[in-house]
């Protein structure tokens, strides 16, 4: 029904209608599967209809029930309102598309099938970054410029506290801290007692050598 | 605690451990002089300019069992008064009491001299990592807020070489005191209210992040 209306009517429709006519659409259609899922209803699939008596003639209570929409219950109504086929015609054509089907290779389909994701995965992603756009810009409009980044504030604490993009290729190393004991301190003491003689840069060349040596680097 | 409590271990170590309480955040570089406008406004001392600092912090590290939590001593010092160091162990803050106002950590402050790390060194603690840190600091009352710029340092050694770590300038919050004390939440919250939107200062889930560094 919807497909339907978009087919013929696209040039006169714009997005609001379509919208108001797809909710009615699916509001009638729920309600009317709520009464058809009451408890009292039985299911109506286990239930034969069959015409017992056709009659041309206009029926008061059948008007009455329907609204004035069917009239009488005569020939004419029933293949339509009984039809649990689909008509001829849709039938033939339905016929015609499965055999159809059937003869297409199994690997074409799959190429098929593909070719048909992707082109809706770029359609998804294109109208996505758009929409994403679309906010951003509203909400620039609209709302107060952005002072601070919740992203900086975890990385800022997280390199104060624990060395985050600071810590180069020492990670590895701490991982070996284990049991090299004794010849380690010995090791350590030799670097520092080499350049502990130089007064004011003794600090910088003591961050240096202890930073470069390494000194539980496996030999 | 031993059994003489912990003004006996104060006065015995003439280094009181302490409880700092503090929330963190941080701002845009494009933002900062607003907010210092605002922090000159609300903290003392408005009429002076803001004291600035530059400090080299190094954090150490020392790994005893490889079954145990590893301890990290953080050593800072200034390089505008390069006589001043300073060493500083911190705690672990727990994140999970919703009813504290704000992140406490267990803190103990010492000061120290040029040496200490060669001492450190000696003791076996080995440099885990270092890095600059250049701003502003205020204070009101005894809530001090720095205002900080992290830069990562190129060239091991030298403190001239350094590069910016991020687009924003770290804020922290803190006030340090002998034992838990609601009103110093209190005190936090409302401060922390006033820079608002400018900059959010929160709990920051220290675990969280330590997790899902390691998880990379």
């Amino acid at each position: 029904m919807f497909l339907f209306k978009l087919e013929h009517e696209y040039e006169t429709l714009n997005w609001p209608s379509v919208l108001d006519n797809f909710a009615l659409l699916s509001g009638q259609l729920n309600s009317l599967g709520r009464l058809l899922k009451n408890d009292k209803v039985p299911a109506l699939r286990n239930h034969v209809f069959l015409p017992l008596v056709l009659s041309p003639d206009r029926d008061a209570e059948l008007e009455k029930l329907t609204e004035r929409r069917v009239m009488m219950f005569n020939h004419a109504v029933v293949p339509d309102y009984l039809r649990t086929k689909p008509e001829p015609e849709v039938d033939e054509k339905i016929s015609q598309l499965t055999s159809k089907a059937g003869t297409v290779v199994q690997e074409t389909a799959q190429k098929q099938f593909n070719n048909l994701n992707k082109i809706t995965s770029n359609l998804l992603d294109i109208i996505n970054s758009a929409k994403e756009e679309w906010e951003s810009e509203s909400n620039q409009k609209s709302s107060q410029p952005v002072t601070f980044s919740s992203t900086d504030t975890n990385n800022l604490v997280s390199t104060i506290l624990f060395g985050k993009s600071i810590k180069v290729a020492r990670k590895p190393d701490s991982s070996n801290t284990q049991p090299q004991g004794m010849p380690n301190p010995q090791q350590q003491q030799k670097v520092q007692s080499a350049t502990v003689s130089k007064a004011p840069s003794a600090i910088k060349t003591q961050i240096k050598a202890a930073s470069s040596s390494h000194p539980y680097q496996r030999p | 605690m031993d059994s003489t409590g912990p003004m006996g271990q104060v006065l015995s170590s003439r280094v009181a451990p302490l409880l700092e309480n503090f929330l963190q955040g941080s701002v845009l570089d494009t933002s900062k002089d607003v907010l210092i406008h605002r922090l000159r406004g609300l903290c003392d001392n408005a009429e002076n300019q803001p004291e600035i600092f530059h400090d080299h912090e190094i954090v150490f590290i020392m790994q005893g069992n490889p079954n145990q939590q590893p301890m990290y001593f953080h050593v800072r010092h200034s390089l505008i008064h390069p006589e001043s160091w300073h060493v500083r162990y911190l705690g672990v803050a727990e994140v999970g009491d919703k009813n504290k106002l704000t992140l406490i950590r267990h803190c103990v402050d010492a000061g120290a001299s040029s040496n200490v790390v060669d001492f450190l060194n000696e003791m076996g603690f080995k440099i885990d990592y270092e890095f600059i840190a250049k701003g502003y600091f205020f204070h009101k009352g005894r809530m001090k807020v720095t205002v900080s710029k992290l830069y990562k340092i190129l060239q091991p050694g030298s403190t001239d070489q350094v590069e910016p770590l991020s687009q924003s300038h770290l804020v922290e919050l803190s006030v340090v005191a002998p034992r838990v004390q609601e009103q110093i939440g209190e005190d936090m919250k409302n401060f922390a209210e006033q820079l608002k939107p400018l900059v959010l200062l929160e709990k920051i889930d220290h675990k969280r992040l330590q997790q899902s560094l390691e998880s990379r």
